[in-house]
């Protein structure tokens, strides 16, 4: 049986810089794969080759079980995708929209006008329906592009960055419609660069770094795999090297944000209060003191020896010719 | 029966699906047109205001200046060129609406749907078409309002109207190729001065008879201007099938030129994907 995503040895070259660099993939079907990485990290150029709107330079992937590349009108036909940006025309209705979706994909006005009704309202937009996009909000914009993506129902679903720039109460929405539609079989593949987002929807994911994929599985195996419990301790930075050197006697150092020192506590939580002794012992005035279990921020840090969370792009970062 | 696409990241489409994509995106096209009376009007109310002064300033011109002959009113005489003035500026349009579909992303999500590449065009050029006529009905009813009358009758006003939109379509398909090579609105908005000068060195607003040296030189070596003549007839002298018809086939070979080279520039956008 055909697997809904397969990538092999997909790579993506835009002259000199490598933004995809051999990844190999499989989905499974049904799941909500995620993709976690920092911006540049060659997240919506997958996507993009997935979707058929890029050519891979080397490699195979095949989608719903078509080629990528020699068959994509009927990769084209089996999927939906809603890209980063929510491209949608500011000057149309969103029935307007949803319309000529449907007619896009070869789908007659009566069943378009159907279908329209029916995701409208499931995305909560059935109050604004016959509003022009460009009075939407930013979340009711990716709900409609989520609806426009959904309107030929896909067997594959690809969701680009679909809650970013979103308040909290919208992100928790589209949160909720992912795990609906793929409640009802609907293969999800999400990139992300929110780590609660991967957590949250994800029952596998992949961690890509610099075009390469540096850790796969279940979100929980993962973080497990990490091990220890981080202690992140925050000082003076003339108190930085002091502190390292007291808190090494307890576990191996991790990538830590500038003006804290991050341990991996061997002894689990039981060591927190031996090495806030050490501390104390060793004269060490601390702000802040926090201890972490593992997350996929501490997976990644694991994996690229940097901290996603709160990171700016990355170090070639690679951005599309327009 | 299906249409086969030369590009092999095409899927095969059916015609009448092809068709009903093509006429879905013009219906587009000509809503968001409507939508932006910033956009329209001007194309509308510039023509107009010029043929005003140059009807109030050079009015009488038309009983001594050479070339004028059985004129009946200047504003008759400029009714081809106000047509034709308005139809470049909505041309234009549909090139910046690609350009701006480009740089919204909106066109990628066309892309990554099973449309055909080809209604991609087609759908736009068909809607500045569609806007063409529309901008032709409204001067030939807004001047038949101050006096002029098409002396070919309503024949010559079909003529006008159809002459109309395959303008827009050699416009629109210029403006379209440089929006697909470049991505750029603001690429084909600044061909838009270039489009204008070579409005004014034709006969749009005076005969070349009236004209001199380098400049009558270059007008009657100007497609614009045969054009414009040929609907000049229609409107000034009555139904002449040889001259519109004539106004209209160089109108459509520009055309064939302007969608070849528009298509040629989408494969190319294509290719570059690759």
């Amino acid at each position: 049986m055909t697997h809904p995503i397969e990538a092999e040895g997909l790579v993506r070259r835009f002259g000199d810089i490598v933004a995809v660099a051999g990844v190999d993939l499989v989905v499974e079907q049904g799941e909500i794969f995620g993709f976690l990485g920092p911006n540049g990290a060659g997240k919506s150029t997958l996507v993009r080759m997935l979707a058929t709107l890029l050519r891979p330079t080397a490699g195979r992937a095949r989608v719903a079980g078509y080629d990528v590349e020699t068959e994509a009108g009927a990769v084209r036909r089996s999927i939906g995708v809603a890209l980063q940006d929510a491209a949608i025309d500011p000057l149309m209705t969103g029935r307007e929209l949803v319309r000529l979706q449907a007619v896009l994909h070869g789908i007659g006005r009566g069943e378009a006008d159907r279908r329209g009704d029916v995701l409208l309202a499931r995305v909560g937009l059935t109050g604004a329906a016959d509003r022009r996009v460009g009075t939407y909000s930013g979340g009711m914009r990716r709900r409609l592009d989520l609806a426009l993506a959904l309107v030929h129902e896909p067997t594959v679903l690809f969701l680009d960055e679909p809650t970013t720039g979103l308040d909290p109460t919208s992100r928790l929405a589209l949160w909720d419609e992912v795990r609906r539609l793929n409640t009802e079989g609907t293969t999800v593949f999400l990139t992300t660069q929110y780590l609660e987002e991967a957590d949250e929807l994800a029952g596998r994911i992949a961690i890509i770094d610099g075009g390469t994929i540096v850790r796969e599985g279940a979100p929980d195996v993962l973080k497990n795999d990490v091990g220890a419990h981080t202690l992140v301790v925050t000082v003076a930075p003339e108190s930085e090297a002091h502190v390292r050197a007291v808190l090494l006697a307890f576990g191996e150092e991790r990538a830590a944000k500038p003006g804290s020192v991050a341990i991996g506590l061997t002894g689990g939580p039981a060591a927190l209060s031996g090495a806030l002794r050490a501390l104390d012992d060793a004269g060490v005035v601390v702000e802040h003191v926090e201890l972490d279990a593992p997350s996929l921020d501490d997976v990644f840090a694991d994996a690229t020896g940097r901290r996603l969370e709160g990171a700016a792009a990355g170090e070639g970062a690679v951005e599309e010719p327009a | 029966m299906t249409v086969v696409v030369a590009d092999p990241h095409e899927a095969r489409i059916g015609s009448r699906e092809a068709f009903n994509q093509a006429r879905g995106l013009a219906r587009r096209s000509i809503r968001g047109t409507l939508r932006q009376p910033q956009v329209w009007l001007p194309g509308l109310l510039f023509p107009m205001f010029i043929a005003a002064v140059n009807t109030s300033t050079m009015g009488k011109a038309i009983h001594f200046a050479p070339g004028f002959e059985g004129v009946p009113s200047l504003l008759a005489f400029l009714l081809p060129a106000s047509i034709t003035q308005s139809v470049l500026f909505g041309g234009l349009t549909a090139g910046s609406d690609t350009a701006l579909d480009i740089q919204t992303g909106f066109f990628d999500r066309l892309l990554a749907s099973p449309v055909s590449r080809t209604s991609i065009l087609v759908g736009r050029l068909a809607g500045a078409s569609a806007t063409g006529a529309i901008q032709a009905v409204v001067f030939i009813v807004v001047y038949g309002i101050f006096g002029v009358r098409v002396a070919a009758g309503v024949p010559g006003m079909l003529l006008l109207v159809v002459f109309a939109m395959v303008l827009a379509i050699v416009i629109g398909g210029f403006a379209a190729m440089l929006a697909l090579r470049t991505g750029s609105a603001e690429a084909v908005q600044n061909v838009f001065p270039l489009t204008f000068i070579s409005l004014f060195i034709s006969s749009a607003f005076f005969p070349t008879e009236a004209m001199t040296g380098a400049y009558q030189w270059i007008a009657e070596r100007n497609p614009i201007t045969w054009m414009i003549d040929g609907m000049r007839h229609q409107v000034i002298d009555g139904l002449d099938w040889s001259e519109g018809l004539t106004s209209i086939a160089i109108a459509v070979v520009l055309a064939v030129l302007a969608v070849y080279g528009a298509n040629r520039a989408l494969r190319t956008r294509l290719r570059r994907a690759s």
